[in-house]
């Protein structure tokens, strides 16, 4: 009987000790997906959390196509549509602002839905970065940080352009929800100007991270660390929510919510950075030089963009003449030759740099060509897609220098002399607009200005042609999915 | 042993005994451990007959224990509500399988109908015991069906696939177990119930050799299919306006006219084409199980092979399976050891066309051409028409198709036992359960479904692999004994592991060129754009359990049980769980007051209580896990995001088990009742939720509401004729199950799930609080307008409108019946079985889809199916307007209202069975020692009150089988 007690002591004893790797043994991490433990452990888990918010910003539904060259624009004014309903029925639908249909419904849920998706990815890298300081090396805990928060600024801020009201008429009014982590629970929607305070307070957060990134020092890197070296990280700057790009950020911010001060000061650091020679203006050699290989997209003034491995298709699919007869975005004839690129007492001209690189004329219809792919096809160059640039600052501190916009005009020439044609002899707001036209065109900013000044769309060179404005077709009504769940 | 005197006698080792006898009538009783006594009348002249007396084995011995699994418990003095039935009696009401029969026998087992699969051989059931306890219609969030009960075998966790496999022949008794008191020593896992097999244990003794075949035939039932013959179709397209051109265009006109004149000729000739016999045939099934077993006292040994081939009632449909085990038990001192293997390999294939195809070609066309051959299309329009080909079901069925799968695997379960004492013993178990299984499909480039497609791209091969290894281990100590005489002390305590992978492939080739070369060698491409699938889940879980009854003189019965489980599948913030349960019982029949009275042979009240947990969910859950953005990289090299959101707080979705029940024999043990009430109520749910857009997922697991089920059930049984010393016995058993079930602070937690079920053609489940998971939610009709052929719809406030709005639904039915049940017979009468099982299902509604869809709602592409005769008749029109149904029309749509509400009543023969064992002297001739044979009668007819097609997909099936058990 003893014995037998001390058999089952040691079975017992046994068990313990089985059971105290317990909880460990539970522990079951997936193989199939990559655990968030495994994934943010180290550094390069991070990094490539950070760049794979960086790759679905090109998604069709957020700056790969919708966002950048295609809804946004339209409703923005910039094409000329046709009238076959089979072909531009629910483009038609868009540019006459009706965002009530089956179809629009759907596609601003889906970009609705993509942007939370990434700014969820933003909070998730933004939770987890503070407990694991540690892990990385250099300034990079700091550059990836004040990445993360810019990109979860630069989202919020676009829907809140979007779906929020007139910012001006209506600062108060609710627009969109705030999200700064993940708990679990939805956030309600808040004030435009509420919502503003908190982009503004993400984006000065990042600058201040940001102020030891390289871009402030050694440029841009757009050309990359040289041959045999591997790490890309702190290279091609203006591919990353970089110093400067925040900056640039809170200009366009502050001039949304009418700060003028503040747009004037951020915009004037980057116009110094350019000046700097860390943004140059183009060289005229490589956008009119060999006509066949410019620089399109004035690389070197790209304060961001996004790299998109197949951007040529932004071009095949929407600008590319032998698509004819579907769905070739170009601009309105009369406000082309009339307003943009001619005509009398409106800064047009045919010599504009923006004219020589983007436009290719054919049979009496313009082309847009500034997503069409340079002659060398390995170039970083071919897969950028513009978010911010130089002369949008430039277009911020003419605005906001002061509440007399024709006080603004130097800054206007200044980027016109950059383009090779003359300076204008005075500045009015409908002149700046064609300038943005001229400047932002295809990069998904022209309906945001509209909206902004609250003025009528320029969709034709026919004041009958141009609706607006009016806060039913600014405002776009928040997504089902965010009202009906 | 001569009864009434104490003469009596005991037999040598070879049975053989010596009795002297009074000269006189006398009986006398012959009892054996293990065996039913025997009572034998000697009468002076029968002495001869005395020669050879055969004891039957006890078999209602199984039947007073409750076998949890975990641990064995006299049926008296246990405080929970269980049901144990023996293999045989499962056997005698049908032989397809365990969960079938049970069904048949016990109340709160139900198996859901599926209307859209029948009886189709190679689909799983969902399975129910006392209702549901998670949320309805989420299957396909969670993976598995979150309200199946959790299958114990030999003591050791098994699979829905497994029981529905395991051969009939080697069950020795199923226990459910039903409330919290005995499922509540399974922890997180028992909310839904647990069902307990065991498999016979080799017998003691020479070699004996048995045989078990069974053989049955079934055959589709479609008395629910109420198609329209031939001129009735063409008579319905003519008033629906097909042959009518809608905007006049005269040249069109003409084709229409010359197409109906077409088919007027081909009815006119006598074409009216049945097509629903084509896919049927009538189903051979035979099973063959041999099983050799024998053994002494040290060390006994079982070997068995069986063999089944199941064939559908569709062509095409069938299942094959083939099963080797082995049993060992070896015997030493105080230590036994015992092993079970089973090997087992299934193969199956599934027919290519679905029943619903030949459902809905129109009887007009014919089957064959003029040659005799299969036309791919029953009708394809000339050129520039606007209508659509047809395409001929046969013609896809006779190409090279096929859709095939096979599965092999084993498990191996080892128990070692320690009997340190006659009151304490020691257990340890360990069993693997290997499985691989492989599925194919491939359609052929032929099939009407790739007419769109590129020649390149035609065909479609399909392949996953899945791998399964689980291993489960338990050690445990069991005590057990009677102290001071009065007080029964038992006692149950143990630790328990165990892991379960899941590693499943899949990819697909399209491409093939050919029909007749089918191999996945032939496909040219992959389909663009897919990547080859994977997906391994591991589970694991650890527990620790103790569990203790308490008898005081077999009168105040206490049960409690407590259990601590770990799984993976939860997340840190709650990854222990407690399962706790207490029982209580009175057997009053036991009472001093009771002493005189041998009326009662049994009356127990007893009642639990307890909160059994649920984990029928994917794992992972718990965690935020990440993927690739595959489709691009950057300068940067390749990125990750949020491929799913855990939620680490998630709770366990866990169920307040309550029971009340007696348990009471009477009268000789001739008239037998059981009744529990019970209330389950489930809080937290764990759900799958859609969340806003904004929250940067659409969907987030959680715990949202509660929901709260109450019902009873009662087992009536009686004999009228009680003889078992003769072996005559006739029973009659009524048995009813009724439960209500409701959700509870859900608020807007599924307000998606509502507005999708409002905005769909026919859903009709909501959630709301207060509302029933079974509730049918439409608006209510005051049936149609006989001035203008409208729906006339009775609004929330009472108010009549013509105008449809989904504002107005309320609950106008429930499909769960106010009370079902079982009404059975059984006679034995010697050697001679007779058993009658009819099914009664009363007070229930179902939303009639068949006249929603197929007599109204029939849109412009529908009408070229064939409909139900329904559709024809009894419509509105200027000379009918009494009539129940709106008008024949192909634009209208008709809202889920009331009017296709009606009242469910059914009643279905399940089982009718006749048996005979044959008495020893024939048996002996025929130099076995025994032999029986069974015919069996399954789902024979069905009587309802409601008319609504059932088995779209694959029809349902009657069968009749007959089964042959022989012993040598």
């Amino acid at each position: 009987m003893k014995r037998n007690i001390t058999y089952l002591l040691a079975i017992l004893t046994a068990t313990a000790i089985c059971s105290s790797g317990c909880s460990k043994w539970l522990d079951v991490q997936p193989y199939d997906e990559i655990a968030e433990e495994d994934l943010l452990s180290t550094e390069d888990g991070f990094r490539m959390l950070l760049n794979g918010i960086y790759i679905e910003l090109n998604d069709d539904m957020l700056y790969g196509g919708a966002l950048s060259v295609e809804m946004i624009e339209l409703m923005g004014g910039a094409y000329a549509l046709g009238t076959d309903d089979s072909v531009w029925g629910n483009y038609n639908d868009i540019a006459s602002y009706s965002y009530d249909t089956e179809y629009w419904r759907t596609r601003f849920n889906e970009t609705w839905d993509k942007a939370y998706s990434l700014i969820l990815d933003c909070n998730q890298l933004l939770s987890a970065i503070d407990s694991r300081k540690g892990i990385f090396s250099g300034d990079n805990y700091y550059i990836i940080k004040g990445e993360a928060l810019a990109l979860r600024a630069m989202l919020h801020f676009d829907m809140l352009r979007l779906f929020g009201p007139v910012y001006s008429r209506n600062p108060d009014a609710d627009s969109i929800p705030y999200y700064t982590e993940y708990d679990g629970t939805a956030h309600a929607v808040q004030p435009a100007s509420t919502i503003a305070a908190m982009v503004l307070q993400d984006l000065s957060e990042a600058r201040v991270l940001l102020s030891v990134d390289p871009v402030r020092t050694e440029g841009t890197g757009l050309d990359g660390p040289g041959a045999g070296a591997t790490d890309t990280f702190l290279y091609y700057r203006s591919l990353r929510l970089n110093y400067f790009a925040v900056s640039a950020l809170l200009a366009r911010v502050n001039l949304w919510t009418g700060n003028r001060t503040e747009a004037f000061k951020y915009a004037m650091e980057v116009i110094q950075a350019g000046n700097d020679g860390i943004f140059p203006f183009v060289d005229r050699a490589s956008v009119s030089g060999s006509p066949d290989d410019p620089d399109r997209i004035f690389s070197s003034e790209v304060i961001f963009a996004l790299s998109h491995s197949q951007r040529a298709t932004l071009f095949e699919d929407y600008f590319d003449p032998s698509r004819l007869p579907n769905y070739v975005f170009t601009m309105e004839g009369g406000l082309f030759s009339n307003y943009i690129y001619g005509g009398i007492g409106t800064g047009g001209s045919l010599y504009d740099y923006r004219y020589l690189a983007n436009w290719r004329t054919t049979g009496g219809n313009s082309y847009f060509y500034k997503y069409s792919d340079m002659a060398n096809s390995g170039n970083i160059r071919n897969t950028m897609i513009p978010l911010i640039r130089l002369g949008e600052m430039y277009l911020i501190a003419a605005e906001s220098q002061s509440d007399d916009i024709a006080s603004g005009l130097q800054y206007v020439n200044i980027l016109r002399d950059s383009r090779g044609v003359d300076p204008l002899p005075s500045l009015t707001a409908d002149l700046l607009q064609y300038e943005y036209i001229r400047e932002l065109y295809g990069e998904g900013q022209l309906f945001f200005m509209y909206k902004r000044m609250f003025t009528r769309v320029l969709f034709s060179g026919t004041a009958s042609g141009n609706p607006g404005p009016s806060d039913e077709m600014f405002v776009v009504p928040l997504p089902q999915s965010e009202t009906e769940n | 042993m001569i009864e009434g005197t104490s003469t009596g006698a005991a037999t040598d080792l070879d049975g053989n005994f010596t009795l002297e006898i009074p000269d006189e009538t006398c009986n006398i009783a012959f009892s054996y451990v293990g065996y039913d006594t025997y009572i034998k009348e000697y009468n002076t002249r029968n002495a001869d007959s005395f020669r050879r007396i055969v004891l039957q084995a006890n078999t209602t011995e199984l039947a007073d224990v409750v076998v949890t699994g975990v641990y064995e418990r006299k049926k008296e003095s246990f405080t929970g509500s269980s049901a144990t039935y023996k293999g045989d009696q499962l056997k005698q009401v049908g032989s397809s399988n365990v969960l079938q029969s049970l069904k048949t026998l016990d109340p709160s087992f139900k198996i859901m109908e599926s209307t859209q699969f029948g009886s189709d051989p190679n689909r799983m059931p969902d399975i129910e015991i006392r209702g549901k306890t998670s949320v309805a219609g989420l299957r396909e969030e969670y993976g598995t069906d979150p309200n199946q009960p959790l299958f114990i075998l030999d003591g050791f966790e098994t699979t829905l696939e497994t029981v529905m496999n395991l051969n009939m022949n080697r069950v020795a008794s199923v226990t459910i177990l039903k409330d919290a008191a005995s499922t509540a020593i399974y922890g997180s896992k028992a909310a839904n119930g647990v069902v307990v097999i065991e498999t016979k244990a080799p017998a003691r003794g020479r070699l004996q050799v048995s045989y078990k075949g069974d053989f049955s035939i079934s055959f589709a039932d479609l008395t629910d299919y109420n198609l329209m013959n031939a001129s009735e179709k063409l008579e319905f397209e003519t008033l629906a306006g097909v042959y009518t051109d809608g905007n006049g265009d005269p040249f069109n006109q003409v084709r229409l006219d010359n197409l109906r004149n077409d088919r007027l000729k081909n009815i006119a000739r006598g074409v009216d084409t049945y097509w629903l016999s084509e896919p049927l045939r009538t189903g051979f099934t035979h099973k063959h199980n041999v099983y050799a077993e024998g053994g002494e006292d040290k060390i006994r040994y079982g070997i068995g092979l069986s063999y089944g081939n199941t064939q559908g009632v569709m062509k095409g449909s069938g299942r094959q399976t083939l099963e080797g085990n082995i049993d060992l038990i070896y015997r030493t001192g105080k230590f036994q050891f015992s092993n079970k293997l089973t090997i087992n390999y299934l193969d199956s294939e599934n027919p290519a066309v679905s029943f619903q195809e030949y459902a809905n070609a129109n009887p007009y066309y014919t089957k064959y051409n003029s040659e005799g051959g299969i036309d791919k299309y029953l009708y394809y329009p000339e050129e520039g028409a606007d209508d659509y080909p047809v395409s001929n079901p046969l013609w896809n069925a006779s190409l090279n198709n096929y859709d095939v799968s096979e599965s092999f695997g084993f498990t191996n379960n080892f128990i070692f036992e320690w009997f340190i004492q006659d009151y304490l013993r020691f257990r340890a178990k360990f069993g693997i359960t290997k499985s691989d299984d492989d599925s194919q499909t491939r359609l052929s480039p032929l099939h009407s479904q790739f007419d769109d497609l590129e020649d390149t791209e035609k065909g479609l091969y399909t392949h996953s692999l899945g791998k399964d290894l689980t291993y489960e281990g338990d050690a445990a100590i069991t005590f057990g004994k009677l102290l001071g005489g009065k007080h029964m002390v038992n006692a149950v305590g143990g630790f328990n592991f165990s892991n379960d992978r899941t590693e499943t492939f899949g990819y697909s080739a399209n491409g093939f060129t050919d029909d007749r070369f089918g191999a996945p060698s032939f496909a040219n491409n992959y389909p663009v754009g897919e990547t080859p699938d994977y997906d391994l889940n591991v589970q694991r879980a650890a527990s620790f359990y103790i569990n203790g009854g308490y008898a005081y003189d077999d009168r105040y019965l206490l049960d409690f049980n407590y259990r601590l489980d770990g799984t993976s599948l939860f997340g840190t913030g709650n990854r222990f769980r407690n399962t706790w349960s207490v029982g209580l019982g009175w057997n009053m029949h036991k009472e001093k007051f009771m002493e005189g009275t041998d009326f009662f042979q049994m009356l127990k009240i007893r009642g639990s209580i307890g909160n059994p947990g649920n984990q029928n969910f994917s794992s992972y859950r718990a965690f935020t896990t990440y993927r690739f953005n595959g489709w691009m990289t950057n300068i940067f090299g390749t990125g990750v995001i949020v491929n799913e959101l855990g939620n680490p707080d998630l709770g366990w979705q866990e169920t307040i088990n309550t029971d009340i029940g007696a348990d009471i024999t009477f009268w000789g043990n001739r008239i037998n009742l059981t009744f529990d009430y019970y209330w389950k109520d489930t809080d937290p749910l764990l759900a799958i939720i859609s969340t806003k857009g904004s929250m940067g997922v659409s969907s987030i697991a959680m715990n949202a509401g509660a929901q709260k089920t109450h019902g009873w059930e009662a087992t009536f049984k009686i004999s009228p004729i009680y003889r078992p010393s003769e072996g005559i016995n006739w029973n009659i058993s009524l048995n009813a199950t009724s439960s209500r079930s409701r959700y509870a602070d859900i608020g807007n937690s599924f307000s998606q799930l509502n507005e999708e079920g409002k905005a769909s053609l026919s859903g009709t489940t909501r959630y709301y609080d207060g509302g029933s998971p079974t509730a049918i939610w439409a608006v209510r009709s005051a049936g149609i307008d006989p001035a203008t052929g409208q729906e006339l719809f009775i609004r929330k406030d009472g108010s009549y409108s013509f105008t449809y709005d989904s504002g107005d639904e309320t609950v106008v039915g429930d499909t769960e019946p106010k009370i079902e049940g079982i009404l059975g017979t059984t006679l034995y009468f010697k050697g001679l079985y007779i058993g009658c099982y009819f099914r009664y299902r009363l007070g229930g509604q179902v939303f009639n889809t068949s006249l929603f869809q197929k007599v109204e709602n029939i849109g412009t592409e529908d009408v070229y199916n064939n409909q139900d005769k329904r559709a024809l008749y009894d419509r509105w029109s200027a000379t009918n307007r009494e009539a129940y149904f709106k008008g024949i029309s192909l634009v209208q749509t008709t809202d889920k209202s009331s009017r296709f509400v009606m009242d469910e009543n059914t009643f279905t023969g399940e089982s009718i069975n006749i048996g005979y064992e044959f008495p020893d002297r024939i048996t002996r001739k025929l130099k076995m020692s025994a032999l029986s044979v069974q015919m069996t009668m399954n789902d024979i007819f069905r009587v309802s009150s409601v008319r609504v097609e059932r088995g779209t997909d694959y029809p349902f099936a009657r069968s009749i089988s007959f089964s042959i058990g022989m012993t040598f």
